[in-house]
């Protein structure tokens, strides 16, 4: 029996090489982000004021957008045999769960980090929260890996899966996106940001507990 | 795993009365009571629009009991059930949301504002929606079950959060109103009749159930009778050999 952190490995193991030769996530998703990080002060205007104070909650709002692309990408591109396969292995439905979940989170921190420093760039933005910065990235990868993973599982594959996984993980996100802007918010005011923490903690939990035990019934799915 | 989709469907005819009864109760008694002293007639809109509300978390909480019994039992019956409570919750979400909006235009000033109570209620509309899509992706009766019931007994979260979400956070929308700790902030008229739509509602619930599964029985009987006309039968690729002349 291989243990169950060794089954972690392999999978995310196998999503990051796939992810490697494919180069979705580096030439398209955030190519991608980058523009509509550019496109938006065309069409709201380029008063720089308004672009500073609108910059962070626009990072986490393409961030939340834009990620479900990256966390749905692995079971999107994987086809019915190919999936027959791997349950076939024998590994616990629950390790591939929190393998592909894994690989998306590195992913996903990438993809944060370039559109952050685009952000800062483009908008202006004073990084008043820089020290929680890490620590936000994290989080929000850490969410929106589990929450996408879990979405694309229950969608599978088909048709309407690339429009269906965003519209259930955008409006599920939302306790990340708040919590990742009022984190920011509060320390630019000098507040506490612990509440707001603690919410993206038990999201983060909640969808980790969630996705391991779904993990089984989904895969029985096929 | 059970299926029951070749039970015959009987179409009843009382849930149209019931309804219709239910619904006229609700209205005479909405429309007589003395309307509030301060917002006048615009508080008659309360009596549709609370109890819209408290059937959203009524049928979104059904449709998470029905879909955890159906991961225990594997009876497509309760997957029916669950989608048929969900797609009534969708209708009554929408429902106080819209009357919402109507009441919140002359008492606020605007048709829509960024409060949690109303926030939360959006993103709660638009989630079972999601779970309305996802039993559109496939017609493998039991694959849609299993993914629909694990999305249904998450999705019921956000039912304490919109209704705890006057308590937890500073909202325009007013904390409630009948179930405060100390005594109700309503007038005992208003709160009986409110009470009377809450009931009268709940059985225009009910009502609509019956008649949504058995709607939901037919679509499921259609569907595995279409399967089993395209499904290939087992010595369909043999045909008869063709002797010349006939055979005698």
């Amino acid at each position: 029996m291989i243990p169950f952190m060794a089954q972690v490995r392999t999978i995310a193991r196998r999503d990051l090489i796939r992810e490697r030769r494919s180069g979705e996530v580096v030439w398209v998703t955030i190519p991608f982000g980058g523009i509509a990080l550019l496109m938006v002060p065309l069409a709201i205007g380029t008063d720089a004021p308004t672009l500073q104070r609108i910059g962070p909650g626009l990072f986490w709002t393409i961030v939340m957008l834009f990620g479900v692309l990256i966390s749905i990408r692995q079971t999107n591109a994987e086809t019915v045999p190919q999936r027959d396969q791997v349950a076939l292995t024998g590994l616990d439905p629950a390790a591939i769960y929190v393998g592909r979940a894994t690989a998306s989170f590195f992913l996903l921190v990438v993809f944060q980090l370039v559109l952050g420093v685009v952000t800062i760039v483009l908008y202006d933005v004073p990084v008043d929260g820089a020290v929680a910065f890490p620590l936000l990235i994290v989080l929000v990868g850490a969410g929106l890996a589990l929450l996408g993973t879990l979405a694309a599982a229950i969608v599978s594959t088909g048709s309407s899966a690339t429009a269906l996984v965003p519209l259930l993980v955008a409006p599920l996100s939302i306790p990340l996106l708040i919590g990742a802007s009022q984190t920011l918010e509060a320390l630019r005011l000098g507040r506490s940001s612990l509440a707001w923490t603690l919410l993206m903690i038990v999201t983060v939990l909640v969808l980790a507990v969630a996705g391991v035990l779904a993990a089984r019934p989904l895969q029985e799915t096929g | 795993m059970t299926d029951r989709t070749n039970a015959p469907v009987t179409s009843r005819t009382w849930p149209w009365f019931v309804m219709a009864g239910a619904g006229l109760v609700t209205f005479v008694a909405s429309m007589t009571v003395a309307p509030d002293a301060i917002q006048g007639q615009l508080s008659r809109i309360m009596y549709v629009h609370v109890p819209s509300a408290w059937l959203a978390y009524l049928a979104f909480g059904i449709t998470m009991i029905s879909s955890a019994m159906y991961l225990w039992k594997r009876d497509l019956a309760w997957d029916r059930r669950a989608h048929a409570s969900a797609e009534i919750g969708v209708v009554f979400t929408a429902m106080a949301i819209g009357l919402g909006m109507i009441w919140a235009k002359p008492t606020w000033g605007i048709f829509w504002t960024w409060d949690a109570r109303l926030t939360l209620t959006a993103i709660m509309f638009f989630v079972y929606l999601g779970y309305l899509a996802l039993r559109r992706t496939t017609d493998d009766l039991h694959a849609r079950a299993r993914r629909a019931s694990i999305l249904g007994v998450l999705a019921v979260v956000q039912v304490p959060l919109v209704h705890f979400s006057v308590i937890w956070w500073r909202t325009l929308h007013q904390p409630p109103s009948v179930f405060e700790p100390a005594s109700p902030d309503i007038d005992t008229p208003m709160l009986l009749t409110l009470l009377l739509a809450v009931a009268c509602f709940t059985i225009i619930y009910a009502s609509m159930m019956v008649k949504r599964l058995e709607l939901a029985g037919m679509e499921d009987a259609i569907l595995v009778a279409e399967q089993v006309d395209d499904s290939v039968v087992a010595g369909e690729a043999v045909t008869r050999p063709s002797v010349e002349g006939g055979l005698a």
